[in-house]
């Protein structure tokens, strides 16, 4: 997708055929665009990278209007943008359709209205969404409940950059649900948990079924993540036999129920056990 | 000089960034994940070195963050863009446990421990694991728009984590307790992930296939231990040796994934894959192995994925999506028998089964949406989904139902355009029920049980109301308010028993606001509110009295954050985040006489907060001085440790209390 709009007057800058632009987007403007020059699509030796026509159109009443405050650009981007959101993703997908953004078009996000740019800066180059340390902070200015979850005392290294939204998601959309990276939840936490994927010879069924029946990944008060503390977690879905519908105590024999681990202080292997010697308990997830 | 400040307006731009930090106090929680844990001075090095060669666009980069501490990260990217690529990437992340252990018990990270057989005390543990990963990837364009990649990561974890053993039986009945020791896990874990690649860009049809492997392998097979307690005769803790850890698996998968643009209006995607995962990691010797059982598990899960969407614009107001998703996991695993002593009757008149129990699951997953244009930029919305589970098991200690189906509804209402109030409006309508619970029975084939539904199976309403607005009531501020409410109504109960799950409620509500004073200083405020809420209802083991608990999570956060560049020289951030969290247990009585001596869960309160701030003063063009001050403050009155000492001696412990100061200072060098 080569496009020469050289002929201009002004010399260019830093795109193939910017200098009608950049003679007036300099860095004492509004809009200043160098910065451009920074990033990958200031790469001009790549025969593929954009010029600034590429995404905002040809602009001929913008270029030919010697007002102060001259029309905008056919297609523009920023938050009071009137461009249609279709018209401006189209900018990016002309380009960026394959691989991981395959799915952007009927993803959850691509159906909220969310545009390319929503999240992305590209006159940067410190795109503050590709950035570990910053990632989040994107995510956060729409997903406000998990913001508040990862300052929670369980949860993943997220304000250390550590693990940050896309290692878990894909924004631009998926075959998972929620947008998971890999095809299931599942799938997604053993890229990390791979412990827990077994099979054993002893399942728990809700650890095979889904890790986020008991677990939130986003943080919890809970320790390991757990949506609720021991034993009324596990009353959701044991039968109440004997010792399993206990109270909830911090003090008597069923403080065991409550305190340290909880079940887990007998229950030991919960995502299943693969010990194949036959006499205590091994079914229950005691060895 | 126009050229050089062309020059470093549009050229990439290195970084070099190093000094000290000095951590004035001890903690467990503030240095949980990036290992600033003990007192003292810490280096600061961060480097982000960039070349690009402008004649052939050929970029060479090398980022450091955080080399100076432990959750270094380091990444190399070389590339011709367009062309070829490769990178390395190294990544170390520790975890500190938060809470300390006084333990007897020696060994700890490896596979054998030694357990006192009384109760004995000991010495501080500070428990941890640490993951470094290694990872490269290659990329190479090919002729005709297609792309070829290559991934490999390889992750060791070490350590140890909290783990244990326990046994509640013994001599003389079921409330007897035998006793509980601290058996510290250890983690010597390999996990390795590699793939390869193959994309096609063209410009209606894009298509990416090729495989991904994973294996996981665990170089402690089974946990043994030497001593522990003998009460409780054949069920005394000392017998639970070995202990299984994770088994060695991996999983193979190939996979095509594609999208077509039929027309400027219409596009399909769709993915397939299959999947061959399996575990056949040999047992562990053991004394009592069953007759005719395997020497592995010969586990085998085979998953096949297909995935289908199509999306389009018939009308220049109408927007449709149908998206088709159908996974089948299929345990292949064979069945053995591996403990003939199931099928005696236990102490509570059940018997259960010594076959290993390989499960499978097919899930289909369909939705619908609409989304039509209304005049005055309103935009209407209107969706289905359908979610069917087939599932393999029987009822054991918990209900079972081979299928549930659920039927949800949404409409939303959203203003579209870019005004000074836009907004959204959405309501949520799930239905989930399934097919019969299929009934548990005594070891003398009596109906037993069956008096509660599992939460993931249990039928249940689910309504959930959403508000978002966007309002900019004049230029430099905006201001962003979003609530939701969502009810959950489960008939977690069977055969009528009043027990079991019945209602959930969450409540979120969040208020931001960005203030732009001027181009060199914005602030910006938010506040949450975050509230759940669970109804659930049981009954204490013999005499079996009714019982019920409102679980209650309580949380209330915010932050404020100021930037600015005071002066041409100095740029200076500060934002201040707090959380206060509470948990609470409402039961309905804490005293049976079954088991007097309850005390009632008591509420669990956490506080959080920070202060960060940082200054960065530019002493020449391309030099400068950052400062880095870090104020961390903990506060917890959570009691899951504090009242608990294990048969063996160990106790957990955490300081209730926490301040942590950082400071640091740091130079920085730019240059192109």
């Amino acid at each position: 997708q080569e496009e020469d709009d050289s002929e201009g007057e002004a010399p260019d800058i830093v795109l193939r055929g910017d200098g009608k632009c950049t003679k007036c987007h300099d860095e004492t403007s509004d809009y200043p665009v160098f910065a451009i020059g920074k990033t990958k699509h200031g790469t001009v030796a790549d025969s593929r990278t954009p010029t600034c026509t590429s995404c905002h159109g040809e602009s001929d009443q913008h270029m030919n209007n010697d007002d102060a405050m001259p029309p905008p650009p056919s297609r523009t981007f920023g938050k009071n943008s009137t461009t249609p959101i279709l018209e401006r993703d189209q900018a990016c997908l002309d380009c960026h359709q394959g691989g991981k953004r395959m799915n952007w078009i009927g993803s959850a996000h691509a159906n909220r209205d969310i545009a390319c740019t929503s999240c992305h800066q590209i006159h940067t180059d410190r795109d503050r969404v590709r950035d570990k340390m910053t990632q989040s902070e994107t995510c956060f200015t729409c997903h406000k409940e998990q913001r508040a979850q990862i300052n929670r005392p369980s949860r993943h290294p997220i304000r250390e950059g550590k693990v940050v939204c896309s290692d878990c998601h894909n924004p631009h959309g998926s075959a998972g649900p929620s947008m998971t990276v890999r095809d299931s939840v599942n799938e997604t936490c053993f890229t990390c948990h791979m412990e827990k994927r077994g099979p054993f010879i002893y399942n728990h069924p809700p650890a095979q079924e889904n890790c986020a029946i008991c677990h939130n990944p986003h943080g919890t008060t809970a320790p390991n993540l757990l949506k609720v503390r021991s034993p009324f977690l596990c009353q959701e879905c044991h039968e109440p036999n004997s010792h399993q519908s206990s109270l909830g105590t911090i003090t008597g024999a069923y403080a065991r129920n409550t305190l340290a681990r909880g079940c887990m202080n007998c229950h030991t292997n919960i995502h299943g056990s693969n010990n194949p010697e036959n006499v205590r308990n091994e079914g229950l997830f005691q060895r | 000089e126009q050229d050089e400040d062309i020059k470093r307006l549009t050229k990439p731009q290195s970084t070099i960034n190093f000094g000290a930090g000095y951590l004035f106090n001890d903690n467990a929680r503030f240095g949980q994940f990036n290992g600033l844990r003990d007192d003292g001075f810490y280096g600061i090095f961060n480097l982000d070195i960039i070349r690009r060669n402008d004649d052939t666009g050929t970029w060479f980069r090398l980022q450091g963050r955080n080399l100076g501490f432990r959750n270094r990260d380091v990444r190399l990217e070389h590339s011709r863009q367009g062309n070829w690529g490769y990178f390395f990437e190294f990544s170390q992340t520790p975890r500190y446990e938060p809470f300390t252990a006084n333990t007897a018990v020696g060994g700890i990270g490896s596979s054998h421990l030694q357990v006192p057989t009384t109760p004995t005390a000991g010495g501080p543990e500070h428990l941890k694991t640490e993951r470094e990963s290694f990872a490269f990837g290659i990329n190479k364009f090919l002729p005709a728009n297609f792309e070829l990649q290559l991934h490999f990561k390889n992750e060791d974890k070490d350590g140890a984590r909290i783990f244990g053993r326990g046994n509640r039986l013994g001599p003389p009945g079921p409330t007897a307790v035998g006793g509980y020791e601290f058996l510290p896990e250890p983690i010597n874990y390999t996990t390795r992930i590699f793939g390869a690649t193959l994309n096609y860009n063209g410009k209606d049809l894009q298509l990416s296939g090729g495989y991904y492997g994973t294996l996981f392998e665990n170089k402690n097979k089974a946990l043994t231990t030497t001593g522990g307690s003998s009460v409780g005769g054949i069920f005394a803790p000392a017998l639970f040796t070995p202990i299984a850890l994770p088994p060695d698996n991996q999983a193979h998968q190939a996979f095509l994934s594609g999208g077509y643009s039929f027309n400027p209006h219409t596009r399909g995607t769709f993915k397939a894959s299959y999947t061959i995962a399996s575990q056949t990691d040999g047992f562990f010797p053991t004394q009592l192995a069953a007759p005719g059982a395997p020497s592995n598990l010969h586990g085998k899960v085979d998953t096949t994925l297909v995935q289908a969407a199509l999306t389009s614009r018939p009308l220049s107001k109408l927007n449709l999506l149908a998206n088709f998703r159908y996974e089948d996991r299929e345990d292949k695993t064979p069945v053995f028998l591996y403990n003939p002593n199931a099928f005696n009757v236990d102490l509570n008149g059940n018997r259960w089964t010594g076959f290993n129990t390989p499960r499978s699951f097919r899930t289909f997953t369909n939705k619908f949406e609409a989304n039509y244009a209304l005049p005055m930029n309103l935009r209407l919305i209107g969706g289905i989904d359908y979610e069917h589970w087939d599932r393999t098991g029987t009822p054991q200690t918990t209900g079972h139902r081979n299928s549930t189906d659920e039927l949800s509804g949404r409409i939303e209402l959203r203003r579209t355009m870019a005004e000074t109030v836009t907004g959204t409006l959405s309501y949520i309508h799930s239905d989930r029920w399934g097919s019969h619970f299929l009934t548990q029975t005594t070891a003398t084939g009596q109906p037993f049980f069956n008096l509660i539904a599992p939460i993931n199976l249990a039928d249940r309403n689910r309504d959930k109301v959403r508000l978002l607005l966007n309002w900019e009531p004049f230029e430099p501020l905006s201001v962003q308010a979003a609530v939701d409410h969502s009810w959950d109504d489960y008939n977690g109960d069977r055969n009528n028993s009043g027990f079991g799950i019945k209602k959930g409620i969450a409540r979120n509500y969040s208020l931001d606001a960005v203030y732009t004073f001027s181009e060199n200083l914005q602030a910006n405020a938010w506040f949450s509110r975050n509230e759940t809420q669970i109804d659930q209802a049981n009954r204490t083991p013999a005499p079996r009295v009714p019982w019920s608990v409102k679980l209650e999570n309580l949380s209330t956060s915010f932050g404020v954050g100021i930037n600015g560049r005071p002066h041409e020289k100095l740029d200076i951030g500060t934002n201040i985040t707090y959380s206060e969290i509470t948990d609470k247990f409402k039961q309905s009585i804490t005293e049976v006489e079954c088991c007097p001596g309850n005390t009632p869960v008591p509420d669990i309160k956490f506080k959080q907060g920070r202060w960060n701030l940082f200054a960065r003063y530019a002493l020449q063009k391309n030099l400068g001085l950052r400062l880095d001050y870090i104020l961390d403050y903990f506060k917890t009155n959570e009691w899951t440790w504090s009242g608990w000492t294990y048969t063996d001696g160990t106790r957990l412990s955490q300081d209730q209390r926490q301040w942590v100061n950082f400071l640091g200072i740091s130079a920085y060098i730019n240059w192109q």
